[in-house]
């Protein structure tokens, strides 16, 4: 049980070489399911593995329980960690590896039995115990390293994108028992990913970060609805939000030759300042009908287009849309949907699903707050289903 | 309609038959070309130096087992023999133990000087050994180790360390940095991770410097010759030299001599050959 703090941390590797974590500043609650999610090379890993003590912290303040743990070696950290490659020793058998934290903790052999024990039939590894590492399958593997994490009940667990080497289905599978697991040891978990999925499915909270910072901390479904600026609102979500950058005429409203919607979320005033800029208007491409009636609204957005790929997955078909302006857009319709390519067509969202950036800036522009579960106002269906 | 995946085409099974027969043939001339003068010197090791000199390829008839007893006993081929074993056991361990501990910290830890450190060693490796035999000799006798086995253990140390830090450090280089995170994670401190990981790990590796250096060592003359004077204090190869004078070579106790000298290294050879192959061929097959 532990609560984690980052106050400011940052790394930088030499003294003028780059920072490659940037002032975080996060607070992982008591047996919180903490996802750091961003793209490769966003600092996420590394902030992970300054929590475990395995990088130098450059400048900041990382505290477990209100200790100071800058300058506590990884060892006596009491941090569990789960690899992505799994690093199981090659040399030991399964037995081996889970036992190997235990017994230089200097756990009574009687204890280190019975613990291993109880993990390996929690995660069905009992079979598996005389074997070495490369005698297992690639999800045995996966849950010999959960397992030699779990196996020393330690105060906070790190795993760094630990499904990552794992086929589809059984990623599913792990991921489910992850989610199993820690509702089991109520322990505080940091999880780092790239894959918004997992985010989604698995965090209690997510960190979205973006170029070594943070760009916005907070439930999944919140951050998918709220998203703080462009880059989390284009990552969350596939096919990512569809953004026009396009200029705000006045009477609050978006009018383009490609684009005509009111913005019904945003108060008058907020958009005033704004009147006659740029700004970046965002569209979800679930929210994308082909018809007005479809939308549920009696003044519908609407996005004009030529089609230049159809693409029919089976259960939905993604229709791509390049405007009059070449801002390409995607719509996510009903598997039924018949579509030429080369065609011209309107593509309509209620005004309420929209999404307001500065241009400038990137930031969303403050709007009325959705919740999670909720979504766009008269959308609650699709608001509660994982995107 | 099934297929047979593990056969081969009918057209190609000819010429799959054809090339195992043509590889089988190389391997028995190689084996023949290398097994034919060791089994030659078996010959003459039991055959008196007149007999050779009478048939040098004739069969042992009778079997001269006795030359085997005069070389240990009577030759005191029992010290050299001894000499050689402290020697070269000491003088391995040392270079495993210094050479594997320092390959690890070359390998894992960056610290200023690393490669400069590395480039100093690999070019050691490069110079024929003959050019430090002088200065070696020197601080042989400024340091009291002249003609002391102590002295010889201490440059072959010196000699095969170079060798086997650089095979050592591109062995343990490939080991996976997250196995070192992950003990770091259970617990344990940079010489414990050295103790139970990098050398379990890198046994191939270090089997195969060991059985090499066993074998370079072990057949040593030069340095040997130069650095010990006493005749109790002989390693094996001068003592083998010993059957050798100005005008008669004694061919058959010297025959003897080597099938002595050679014992220690097909057995050393047999039960580290697993080992050597796989340290050989590690990284050749993911």
């Amino acid at each position: 049980m532990a609560v984690v703090q980052l106050s400011k941390i940052c790394k930088r590797y030499g003294s003028g070489g780059p920072v490659v974590v940037d002032n975080v500043d996060v607070t992982i609650g008591d047996g919180e399911f903490m996802v750091l999610l961003g793209p490769s090379g966003c600092g996420k890993s590394t902030t992970l593995r300054m929590i475990a003590g395995l990088e130098t912290i450059s400048s900041g303040t990382l505290s477990i329980n209100g200790r100071t743990m800058n300058d506590v070696p990884a060892k006596d950290r009491d941090i569990a960690m789960v690899f992505q490659s799994y690093a199981l020793y090659p040399h030991m058998t399964v037995g081996e590896n889970l036992a190997f934290g235990l017994k230089r903790r200097r756990t009574p052999p009687a204890e280190v039995k019975r613990r291993v024990g109880e993990t390996a039939a929690m995660l069905g590894l009992v079979p598996c115990l005389d074997r070495k590492p490369q005698a297992l399958s690639g999800g045995q593997r996966q849950r010999v390293a959960l397992g030699r994490a779990m196996v020393r009940e330690p105060m906070v667990f790190l795993f760094d994108e630990p499904l990552s080497n794992l086929d589809a289905a059984l990623r599913v599978n792990t991921r489910n028992e992850l989610i199993k697991q820690h509702h089991r040891l109520a322990s505080t978990m940091i999880y780092v990913t790239h894959d918004q999925v997992e985010a989604m499915t698995m965090g209690t909270r997510i960190c979205v970060m973006n170029g070594g910072r943070v760009a916005q901390v907070g439930r999944p479904l919140d951050v998918y609805w709220n998203p703080a600026d462009t880059f989390v609102a284009r990552f969350l979500g596939s096919p990512p939000m569809n953004l026009f950058t396009v200029p705000l005429a006045a009477g609050d409203r978006i009018r383009t030759p490609a684009i005509d919607t009111a913005l019904t979320r945003w108060a008058p005033a907020a958009l005033a300042p704004l009147t006659g800029q740029e700004v970046v208007l965002g569209v979800r491409a679930e929210d994308l009908h082909l018809a007005a009636a479809s939308t549920g609204s009696a003044e519908a957005g609407r996005i004009r287009g030529r089609v230049f790929a159809v693409e029919p997955l089976g259960a939905e078909t993604l229709l791509a849309v390049e405007t009059e302006g070449g801002a390409e857009c995607t719509a996510r319709l009903p598997r039924d949907t018949r579509a030429e390519v080369g065609a011209v067509v309107d593509l309509f969202f209620r005004p309420d699903a929209a999404f307001l950036f500065d241009a400038r800036t990137t930031a969303a522009i403050p709007a009325q707050v959705r919740s999670a579960g909720t979504g766009p106002a008269g959308a609650p269906g699709r608001a509660g289903a994982i995107p | 309609m099934s297929v047979d995946a593990t056969l081969p085409p009918a057209a190609g099974r000819g010429g799959f038959l054809a090339s195992r027969t043509a590889l089988a043939v190389v391997i028995a001339a190689y084996t023949a070309y290398t097994l034919g003068p060791f089994l030659w010197l078996a010959t003459m090791s039991v055959r008196t130096t007149g007999e050779i000199s009478a048939d040098h390829y004739a069969w042992p008839r009778p079997f001269h087992w006795e030359q085997f007893r005069i070389a240990w006993v009577d030759s005191d081929f029992a010290t050299y023999f001894w000499n050689s074993t402290v020697v070269v056991v000491a003088a391995v361990a040392v270079v495993t133990l210094v050479g594997a501990a320092a390959a690890h910290a070359l390998a894992r830890y960056r610290f200023r000087g690393n490669r400069i450190l590395y480039g100093i060693l690999f070019s050691s490796i490069i110079f024929p050994p003959q050019i430090t035999l002088i200065s070696l000799y020197q601080i042989l006798v400024d340091y009291g180790l002249y003609n002391s086995l102590l002295g010889l253990t201490l440059v072959y140390v010196s000699l095969q360390l170079p060798l086997t830090v650089y095979l050592l450090e591109g062995f343990f280089a490939r080991i996976p940095q997250d196995l070192f995170d992950a003990a770091k994670m259970d617990g344990y401190g940079d010489i414990e991770i050295f103790r139970r990981i990098v050398l379990p790990i890198g046994m191939p590796a270090i089997a195969t410097t060991l059985i090499l250096n066993f074998i370079q060592l072990w057949n040593e003359f030069l340095f040997a010759v130069v650095l010990i004077t006493d005749p109790d204090k002989r390693t094996l190869p001068i003592g083998i030299r010993a059957f050798m004078g100005d005008h008669f070579q004694d061919i058959g106790m010297i025959a003897a001599g080597v099938m002595i000298s050679v014992v220690p290294v097909i057995v050393a050879y047999v039960f580290f050959s697993e080992k050597l192959i796989r340290g050989m061929t590690a990284g050749a097959v993911k």
